[in-house]
This record gives C-alpha cells, structure tokens and sequence, in this order.
C-alpha cells in the first residue's frame, strides 16, 4: 500500500541537517520569552505549522514531474534579477484547492 | 463501487500538495546555511489575519528563526513597545529587516500557495511587497500558486513571470486512484475489471479536463461517470 509520507522519488536524504527553514522550524523553540514575543509581534501567523500539516497529509510521487521541468529548473538556478524571479503554477478552476487527503 | 469512497471527494493532486513539494525539495537540494526558504498558504478561511503585514512579517519570522534574531529586528521590537500600545510594523520597514536578514545569503525562496484565496482587495499590495524584496534582496526566488485568473495580478507586478500549469498528470492520477482503491473498506466488493475501469475511466476524464475543458470539476467529473 501506498505510503502517505513526504517522501519522493525526485530527491533523496531527509534534508533536516542542513535546512534551518522550515521543516525545523515548526519545531523551533525558542530560549526566551522576549524571542518569542518578537515572533509573535512579527506575524501571528504560523505558515510553518501549516506546512507541517500539508506536507504529512502529502502523496508520494504526485507531482514530482513539476520539479523535474525545464521552467523550474531554471528558476531555481537563475543568479538573479527581477525579470527572472517569478514562477507561477497555475492550476485550472475545478481542479480542487484541497490538498489530498 | 463499494463504499463510496471516490464519489464527491475533492481530488486535489495540485495547490497545497504542489506547493509543499516544492517547498521541501529546495529545503532538500539547500546543502547549504546560507540559502533559506520561507512558505505561506494563503486560506478562504484566515482571510482576516492574513494581511499583507502579517503576510511579509511571516517571511520574515521564518527567515529568522534560522539562528540568532538579528539586532535590528530586536531593536525595532523593543522602539515599538515604547510607544503607547506597540508600535504597529510597517510593510516598509519589514521589507528593510527583510533585506538586512538575507543580505548574506546565497538564495533566498519564498513559496506563496493559492494565491486567489487571498483577499482580492489585499493582492496588489502583497505583490507590490513582494517585488519591493525582490528589488531590495535580488537572490530572492519567488514560486506562487493559484488559480489562472491571478495570473494577471501577477503580470502586473512581474512581468516576466513565467507561467507553468499545474496539472496533475495520468500516473499521478492514477496512482492516488489505486491507493484510494487499497484502503476501499470493502474489498469484496470490488474485482479487477471493475477496479482496471475505474482507474482508466477516471484518469481520462481528470486527463481530459486538464488539457483545457474549463467548467468541468472532478466532482461533476466522477459522478458522469457514475
């Protein structure tokens, strides 16, 4: 049976060590109290936490054909520069904003 | 069909699983300290907190919470609980921090998912936002999701963006199809000519309405098939 997990084929290792962004961040803890009123004063919101929850609830392989396209290869390696810095996935009305379940 | 366990559920294989995916394949790929990603999901629901403010103040927050605070977003924090009630942030000031925090950064990228369930009336001034950090952090990587009629917006503000349609292709469909078929809580029911039609009759459709037949849902699309 399939796995639901984050796991795909395009990438490999778990990316925790070196990634100091998100994924870790949902688990974050910060050492004093002014640290996390700061967070806080930043932004109430806690986009982390729901990254967390789309990625658990993600289907293995669904997809990883976007990562593997000429467009966001080039947009993940371009230097620079405004004319270069957008990306845009498009997804046709109907077909559903939910993420799977 | 056995229990019911395709009919009227949204099959989503696009927006949020797109952009999570993306989001950890460049956490995965950024072997390096010194390229940092920072996510936002924009929701129908969290219409009211999400302003723009709190929008670009999240990037922010995630961007630091890498290591240390940085002095100037502390001090910004500490000018502001001086005056009466805490000073409300600035978008202009939070683009500064912004530029400060990743000035020595390799890559910095930014995910922003569905943007069409943010308030319409907000969408330029989150997207002014986020051309003003590109302008300001040029190593800055933007990848934004939502439904075609954004596209437009987005022009405005970036007018070389480059647009790819996010479609969940036949094998993706049909390998959510035969998981969900695995889980059926009633396999009895099921034998192989009928799972075999399923599975084809469904991606097709799903294939079909992706290639450009506007107006079709999945849902509508499942129960013709019904």
């Amino acid at each position: 049976m399939a796995q639901i997990t984050n796991t795909h084929t395009v990438i490999s290792g778990d990316g925790n060590s070196y990634c100091g962004n998100i994924k870790d961040s949902f688990n974050t803890v910060y050492k004093s109290d002014d640290d996390q009123q700061i967070m806080r004063w930043l932004s109430p919101l806690e986009p982390a936490d729901r990254h967390h929850g789309v990625r658990t609830n993600r289907f293995e392989g669904v997809g990883d054909w976007l990562l593997e396209t000429s467009e966001f290869r080039e947009w993940r390696n371009s230097d620079g520069g405004v004319n270069k810095a957008v990306l845009f996935g498009s997804g046709k009305p109907g077909v559903g904003k939910t993420y799977l379940r | 069909m056995s229990g019911g366990i395709l009919w009227g559920e949204r099959i989503s294989l696009t927006a949020g699983n797109t952009s999570s995916l993306v989001i950890d394949s460049l956490c995965d790929q950024a072997r390096r300290e010194d390229i940092a990603i920072a996510c936002l999901y924009c929701d129908f629901l969290a219409q009211k907190e999400q302003t723009t403010t709190n929008m670009i103040g999240a990037i922010l927050k995630q961007l630091v919470s890498r290591e240390e605070i940085p002095r100037d977003v502390r001090q910004a924090f500490q000018d502001g609980k001086r005056e009466v009630g805490g000073r409300r942030l600035l978008l202009r000031d939070l683009v500064q921090m912004l530029k400060i925090a990743t000035a020595s950064l390799h890559q910095v990228f930014i995910c922003v998912d569905a943007l069409d369930e943010y308030l319409p009336k907000e969408l330029p001034e989150l997207l002014q936002s986020l051309r003003d950090i590109v302008r300001e952090s040029p190593r800055t990587r933007i990848f934004l999701t939502g439904r075609p009629h954004v596209e437009e917006a987005i022009l405005k503000y970036f007018a070389k963006a480059v647009v790819i349609p996010i479609c969940p292709n036949p094998d993706d469909i049909r390998n959510y199809l035969e998981m969900r078929l695995d889980k059926d809580d009633e396999p009895e029911a099921m034998n192989h000519a009928l799972r075999t039609d399923i599975v084809k009759t469904i991606s097709e459709k799903m294939s079909d309405m992706c290639v450009g037949t506007f107006g079709v849902s999945p849902i509508s699309a499942m129960y013709t098939y019904k």
